[in-house]
């Protein structure tokens, strides 16, 4: 396929501009370097707007669309929704349970995510280790991470079934009784093993981090009689903290969004939202009860916003407090 | 030393393990009796291996059906979203604009969106265009190209030789040109790197399935949650187990094969 009506500037040079009616307006040949770059502005413009064009209508309307919504009465129903102003706003801050449901999701991030990348860094370092067998030791360690949540979900659920679960069976053999694995206040720590059982994504993106450390630092690290620890901590830390700022950011974004593992440890029947132990009604489990269940549109949209301006703040929190001790290489060609 | 190594191979050994058990045990809950899942205490193996579990899982339900649904919508949307991911991609890696910069500050941002945030209100929206209960969603999806590829195939074509399109430009090539044949040819490696990262999350997806499709279009994660219960609502737990290992191992055997280009593929996404 050849770029449609636009004719190249070695066309226009040798055959004269009689070819392009539209080039023919201005002054043939006069600025070549400027049409070539015009129409290299054109053409990433239209490698772009596949993107632009998505983004614009599947992420931005949705959000204005929302944030109409938060504004009104809405239940998808009832023709006689109204605008309401800021009241959905005004009930959700006055309501204990958004801020229970808050609560509870910002302590999940704050357990899940530094023990998910303590342990994915943890099996890295181990992995990285001069090795036999090390490229099966880590796809089995990964494996884990692309098993579908539905699948993880279930094996879950009958390992940890209060009678005939595995988890169980071993403190049996202990002579300590069943715990009620999947409810109130066990079911936190079974979700947060969930987490911790995906490491692997972990694992992958800091192992990549840690093979572009340079030797030479280690070995410098040595020499000046650096043990194994010091070295992890004042050489391969700081080389990784980009990775693990990235870690951070995304694991609380995803940690705070977290639904399926609640979703699927509740009764299907009941849409998900009454079944589930208290402990593990987070605010994404509040926002979808108040849709789905109570059909209340515009009120969970509401709450939608309030998460997504908190997801802001914290994740500008985030960067703002790390800038000081997240170490970029400066040096760019010394990987080269 | 030597007991330093057999120190790390116990580690990792026992830590494999731990990883490897939750799905171990998926699958000889797939083997037992329906008495054997409920029974107290733990029944650790099947007293006798309920193979035909498989077969009755596979009956019981439309199986074939929902499989076929969740290929058609992984495959449709991991084709679509590799070609315009890559297309984006080397928009952003060989070619320049007035505001470019802006762009893919943009894009990287969006990275970072919650995306359950914009899937009940676009469900909403779908709902009103008359696109619920169809495979639209997943094609627009797939067209609008999605960051996370498009980054990773920018981060591949910015480091491809400036020699590569050079004599191209000169010979008159459109842009659109030198991409498919010359780039698209060059980047097997991150376009099966992406097919795989993006058939695997349309494969294991079940929120978005759940809202958007009803029971006979839905996909098989949604299946082999919701249809396994008698006629009481009480899950059958040794078919669903059965059901989700049928369900999970074709991803898994898809990570295996395609395990290389996959972690190299995750890999040079680390945002270094």
């Amino acid at each position: 396929m050849r770029a449609e009506g636009t004719p190249s500037a070695a066309t226009r040079g040798a055959t004269g501009v009689r070819v392009a009616p539209a080039a023919a307006a201005r002054p043939a040949g006069d600025r070549p370097p400027t049409s070539m770059s015009t129409r290299r502005h054109r053409a990433f413009y239209m490698f772009a707007s596949p993107w632009i064009i998505g983004f614009l209508l599947l992420t931005i309307v949705p959000m204005v669309y929302a944030l109409w919504l938060s504004l009104t009465t809405y239940d998808g129903i009832s023709p006689h929704w109204r605008f309401i102003g800021l009241a959905n706003y005004r009930e959700l801050f006055a309501d204990p349970v958004t801020w229970d449901a808050l609560g509870r999701a910002g302590l999940f991030a704050l357990t899940s995510v530094p023990l998910s990348i303590v342990a994915g860094l943890g099996l890295a370092v181990l992995i990285n280790r001069p090795l036999r067998a090390r490229a099966l030791f880590r796809t089995l360690l990964y494996l884990p991470a692309v098993v579908p949540p539905v699948g993880a979900g279930l094996a879950f659920k009958s390992l940890f079934d209060q009678n005939s679960g595995a988890a169980n069976g071993v403190l049996n053999i202990f002579g300590i009784d069943a715990l009620g694995w999947l409810a109130d206040p066990y079911a936190r720590y079974v979700l947060l093993m969930t987490v911790l059982w995906a490491a692997g994504n972990v694992m992958i993106i800091s192992l990549a981090g840690l093979q572009d450390v340079p030797r030479e630092l280690h070995e410098a690290a040595r020499i000046d009689g650096a043990g194994a620890w010091r070295t992890f901590r004042s050489v391969t830390v700081p080389l990784l903290s980009p990775v693990l700022l990235f870690q951070t950011v995304t694991g609380v974004i995803a940690s705070v969004q977290t639904i399926m593992p609640l979703l699927l440890a509740a009764e299907p029947t009941t849409g998900g939202v009454t079944a589930i132990p208290q402990s593990n009604y987070m605010y994404m489990m509040h926002v979808f009860a108040e849709y789905f269940a109570l059909g209340r549109y515009g009120y969970a949209s509401a709450l939608l916003w309030v998460l997504f301006v908190l997801i802001l703040v914290v994740t500008g929190l985030i960067f703002r407090f790390t800038s000081g001790v997240v170490f970029y290489n400066v040096d760019p060609e010394a990987k080269k | 030393m030597r007991t330093g190594r057999l120190v790390l191979y116990t580690v990792l050994v026992v830590v494999t393990g731990l990883f490897l058990g939750p799905f171990g045990w998926l699958v000889l809950t797939g083997l037992k009796t329906s008495a054997e899942t409920a029974a107290a205490p733990v029944h650790w193996l099947p007293a006798d291996f309920q193979w035909h579990n498989f077969a009755d899982a596979f009956h019981l339900i439309d199986f074939l059906g929902y499989a076929r649904n969740s290929l058609i919508i992984a495959f449709l949307y991991a084709t679509l979203v590799t070609l315009s991911s890559a297309w984006v991609g080397y928009g952003f890696a060989r070619l320049d604009a007035p505001g470019k910069k802006t762009l893919f500050g943009v894009l990287l941002g969006s990275m970072m969106l919650p995306q359950m945030i914009t899937l009940l209100p676009t469900y909403l929206i779908f709902a009103r265009l008359g696109m619920v209960d169809t495979y639209w969603p997943w094609v627009l999806w797939g067209l609008a190209a999605a960051p996370y590829l498009v980054f990773l195939f920018r981060q591949f074509f910015a480091g491809l030789p400036r020699e590569l399109e050079e004599a191209a430009i000169v010979d008159g090539c459109g842009y659109a040109t030198i991409f498919w044949r010359i780039f698209l040819p060059q980047s097997w490696p991150v376009l099966s790197a992406s097919f795989v990262i993006a058939f695997t999350w349309t494969w294991g997806d079940y929120i978005a399935p759940q809202l958007l499709l009803s029971t006979d279009r839905s996909t098989l994660a949604v299946a082999v949650m919701s249809t396994y219960v008698t006629s009481a609502g009480t899950p059958v737990t040794h078919l669903q187990a059965a059901a989700s290992v049928m369900y999970v191992v074709p991803i898994l055997l898809i990570f295996l094969v395609a395990q290389r280009g996959f972690v190299a593929g995750m890999s040079t996404s680390g945002l270094k």
